[in-house]
C-alpha cells in the first residue's frame, strides 16, 4: 500500500513538474521564432520568411537594449542586496518576538502588494520630487524597494519563526564575538530564506514598470521599458527579441538557485507560518 | 563580502551622479528676446531630452541616427530619445513636476504630441510658448493654414510647431478582398454583407476615436454644422443618429460585437491574422512600414475614402520647466528643415507628410522631394487630400467618446 502510494505521489510530482515546464517554456517558444520572423500570418505553421532584422535592431546602439541591460541588472541587484538588508532584521523581529502593533507593521509591510502600484505612484513621485530623488538612479532602486521588500520581510519572518535563537546563545557562551555568531551560526541557518527572498526581490524590481517609468522620468530605460514600447505597437519581432534578452538573467537566477527552491527547502517550509 | 558589497555601492553613487552641468536654458522668456545665434550658442556642448512613442524602430532610428547625428555633428547637442508607450506619461511627468513646485529642472525638454495631450499641456500652463518667430525654420511654416494653426481645434498660439501632418486612411488585403467600401455609407452595408469581418479600436483610442467621428460626420450629413464651439442641442441630435447606427452595426461586427479590441495595434494583429478584412490608421504611411517590417501581408493596400477622411497635424512642445530650452529650440529647428522633412518623408524611413511648405524650401530640397516614390501600397497623401475633412474641437472629441462608451461600448 505504502508503494502504491508513494508511485502515485512520483507520477503526480513527474506530472505536475511536466505540466509546469511546458507552460513556462511552451509561451516562450512562438515569442523565439518571432523575433527571427518577417512576418508570420495565420494559417502560416511558421514564418514564409526568416529575418535578423529584429535582433541586429536589438543589438544596436539605437535600440540601447545593451546599456538597458546592464543598468536593469544593476539596479535589481542593489534593490535586492539593499531588500536582504532591511528584510534579514525586519523578518527576525517579525518572526522571533510579540510585540504591541505587530499586526498593524504587518498590514504595512504587505500594502504595497495589496494597493495597486498605479494608485500611490503619483504620489510617491511628487514625495520623490521633493526629495529630489526623481529621474535619478538611486530614486528607482529606492522605489523599487516598495514592492520588493513585502516579499524579503515575508519569507525572512517564515525562517526565523522557525528559527531556534538558542544555537546563537550557546556559540556565544563558547565565546564567539557577535560577528563570528552571525557568520558562522545565524548565516547558515537563514542562507535558504535569504536565497529566496532575494531571488523574489531581484524578479519583482526586475519587472517594474510604471515605477521605474514615473520615478525615473523616462532618464532611467530600464528593459520593461523598451520591451513595453514594442509589446504595445505590435512589433512581434522586436517584442521577441528584446523579451529573449529580457528573461536570460532571470533564468540564470533560477538555475543558479534551483536547489533551494524545492519543497524539502527549508525557505518554502516556513512560509506562512509567522 | 559586505564590506566589498557596500564599497561597490558607494562607488556607484558616485559614478551615478550627474556630470558636470552645462548652461542652464530653462528662462525661456530670455531665450524670446535673443537672437538665433546666440540661442545656438547657449545650445552648443548641452543635450535635449526628446519623449516620444517608442513603438517603431524605423522612427526610432531616424531620430537618434539622422536627426541625433546633426545635433551632435553640427550643434554638438546630445540627444536622448526616450521612448514612450503612450504620450500621455509625459505629460503626466510634466504634471507632476508642476504640482510639485519643480518649474526650471524639469526632466523632459520635448514631446511629440497633439490633440488631447496638447490641450492639458496648454491650459495647463505647462507649455514653453511664444519662441516660433526666433526660429529660421519657422519661415517655413504656413501658419496660414487652419489645420497647422489649429491642434484639434485648439489655436497653437505659439505653444508648439508642427511636425508631420497626417491623414485618416483604411487599408485591405487584396488577396481577401476584391473591391472594399469605399465610403461610410458602403462600409455600413459591407458589414452586414461580411459579418464578423470588421471591428475597430474601443474609444478613447486615438484611431477608434477618429472612426467613431467619420460615423459621426456621416450622421451629421456632412461636417460642416460641427464647427466651431461644443453645441449640445446639435450633439444630442447627431450622437442619437450616431449611437443607433453604431448599435445597428454591432452584431455583425467581430466576435459579435461583444468586444472591441483595446488598441490599434491590437487591431493590426486582427487584420494581419485574417481575423478582420479591414482596418485603417491615422497615420496612412504605416501600412508601407508595415508591409516592410512584415506585420501586415505584402498584398495590403491603402485607400481613402470618397466622402472624405479626417486629417490633422502632430507637433513637437517644449514644456515649460524644460531646463535645456535652447537645445530643445535647435532640436525644433532641425526637424522643420528641408532635409529633415525630406528625409522623414521617404518611405524606407518614415513615409511621413511634411508639415512645412515644401514651395518655400530652397531649390536642391524641392528637388529631392519631386523625387520621392511613394511606397506603391500607401496611398499618395495627395491623392487623400482631395477629399480631406478637419478636426473637431477637443470639447466635441472628448463628449463623443464619452457617449460611445455609454451608449455603444456599455
Amino acid at each position: 500500500m505504502a508503494t502504491q502510494e508513494s508511485l502515485g505521489m512520483r507520477s503526480f510530482r513527474v506530472l505536475t513538474g511536466a505540466v509546469l515546464i511546458t507552460w513556462l517554456i511552451l509561451p516562450l517558444i512562438p515569442l523565439a521564432i518571432w523575433s527571427f520572423a518577417k512576418g508570420w500570418f495565420y494559417p502560416d505553421l511558421l514564418p514564409r520568411n526568416w529575418s535578423m532584422r529584429a535582433w541586429e535592431y536589438a543589438m544596436s546602439d539605437t535600440a540601447g537594449v545593451l546599456d538597458s541591460l546592464w543598468l536593469t541588472i544593476w539596479i535589481s541587484l542593489v534593490a535586492t542586496f539593499l531588500s536582504i538588508l532591511v528584510g534579514v532584521p525586519a523578518g527576525r523581529a517579525l518572526g522571533m518576538y510579540k510585540f504591541r502593533g505587530k499586526e498593524i507593521v504587518e498590514l504595512m509591510i504587505l500594502a504595497p502588494t495589496i494597493v495597486p502600484g498605479i494608485a500611490v505612484v503619483l504620489g510617491i513621485h511628487s514625495v520623490f520630487i521633493s526629495m529630489g530623488l526623481n529621474n535619478t538612479v538611486h530614486g528607482v532602486i529606492l522605489v523599487h524597494l516598495i514592492p520588493t521588500l513585502p516579499y524579503m520581510v515575508l519569507v525572512m519572518a517564515g525562517i526565523f519563526s522557525n528559527y531556534d535563537p538558542a544555537f546563537e546563545a550557546q556559540a556565544r557562551s563558547l565565546g564567539a564575538s557577535p560577528l563570528k555568531t552571525f557568520w558562522y551560526v545565524t548565516l547558515p541557518a537563514i542562507r535558504p530564506g535569504i536565497i529566496v527572498g532575494g531571488l523574489f526581490a531581484f524578479l519583482v524590481s526586475w519587472s517594474q514598470y510604471i515605477l521605474t517609468l514615473l520615478i525615473g522620468g523616462g532618464r532611467v530605460e530600464t528593459l520593461p521599458l523598451l520591451l513595453f514600447n514594442f509589446a504595445t505597437s505590435g512589433r512581434n519581432d522586436i517584442t521577441g527579441a528584446i523579451g529573449m534578452i529580457y528573461i536570460l538573467p532571470g533564468i540564470i537566477i533560477l538555475l543558479l538557485t534551483a536547489k533551494h527552491l524545492s519543497g524539502r527547502s527549508g525557505a518554502v517550509g516556513g512560509f506562512g507560518q509567522i | 563580502m559586505r564590506h566589498l558589497l557596500m564599497k561597490c555601492l558607494l562607488a556607484s553613487t558616485v559614478m551615478m551622479a550627474p556630470a558636470a552641468t552645462f548652461a542652464d536654458t530653462a528662462d525661456g522668456d530670455a531665450l524670446n528676446n535673443m537672437s538665433w545665434d546666440e540661442v545656438v550658442e547657449l545650445a552648443r556642448g548641452g543635450e535635449v531630452n526628446w519623449f516620444l512613442w517608442g513603438g517603431s524602430d524605423n522612427i526610432n532610428q531616424y531620430v537618434t541616427e539622422f536627426i541625433g547625428g546633426i545635433l551632435s555633428d553640427e550643434y554638438d547637442i546630445t540627444l536622448n530619445r526616450v521612448g514612450l508607450s503612450d504620450t500621455v506619461e509625459a505629460v503626466n511627468i510634466v504634471l507632476g513636476e508642476k504640482e510639485s513646485g519643480v518649474t526650471d529642472a524639469g526632466s523632459v525638454d520635448m514631446i511629440w504630441i497633439n490633440g488631447e495631450n496638447f490641450r492639458t499641456m496648454k491650459q495647463g500652463g505647462l507649455a514653453y510658448c511664444g519662441y516660433t518667430d526666433i526660429l529660421p525654420n519657422n519661415a517655413l511654416i504656413d501658419w496660414d493654414n487652419p489645420a497647422i494653426a489649429n491642434d484639434f481645434g485648439v489655436p497653437v498660439d505659439g505653444c508648439e510647431v508642427p511636425w508631420s501632418k497626417a491623414q485618416f486612411a483604411f487599408a485591405y488585403d487584396t488577396n481577401r478582398t476584391s473591391e472594399p467600401p469605399r465610403s461610410i455609407a458602403e462600409l455600413l452595408d459591407w458589414v452586414r454583407e461580411n459579418p464578423g469581418k470588421f471591428t475597430y479600436p474601443a474609444p478613447p483610442d486615438f484611431n477608434g476615436s477618429v472612426f467613431v467621428r467619420h460615423v459621426f460626420y456621416h450622421a451629421a450629413g456632412g461636417v460642416d454644422g460641427l464647427l466651431g464651439d461644443f453645441d449640445q442641442a446639435k450633439y444630442d441630435e447627431v450622437a442619437a443618429k450616431t449611437w443607433q447606427i453604431l448599435n445597428d452595426m454591432e452584431p455583425y461586427l467581430w466576435r459579435e460585437g461583444a468586444t472591441y479590441p483595446a488598441s490599434i495595434s491590437a487591431m493590426e494583429q486582427l487584420y494581419a491574422n485574417s481575423e478582420v478584412d479591414l482596418t485603417f490608421n491615422y497615420e496612412p504611411s504605416g501600412v508601407g512600414l508595415n508591409i516592410e517590417n512584415g506585420v501586415f501581408p505584402p498584398t495590403t493596400q491603402g485607400y481613402g475614402l470618397t466622402d472624405g477622411t479626417i486629417g490633422n497635424t502632430n507637433y513637437t512642445i517644449i514644456p515649460f520647466n524644460s531646463p535645456n530650452k535652447a537645445a530643445a529650440l535647435v532640436l525644433q529647428n532641425v526637424l522643420l528643415s528641408g532635409e529633415a522633412q525630406y528625409q522623414k518623408a521617404l518611405p524606407t524611413v518614415w513615409g511621413a507628410a511634411p508639415a512645412i511648405e515644401v514651395s518655400r524650401t530652397s531649390p536642391e530640397v524641392q528637388a529631392d522631394f519631386a523625387t520621392i516614390v511613394s511606397h506603391p501600397n500607401v496611398v499618395p497623401a495627395e491623392e487623400l487630400s482631395k477629399a480631406a475633412l478637419p478636426e473637431l474641437q477637443a470639447s466635441w472629441i472628448s463628449a463623443i467618446e464619452k457617449g460611445w462608451l455609454e451608449n455603444v461600448g456599455q
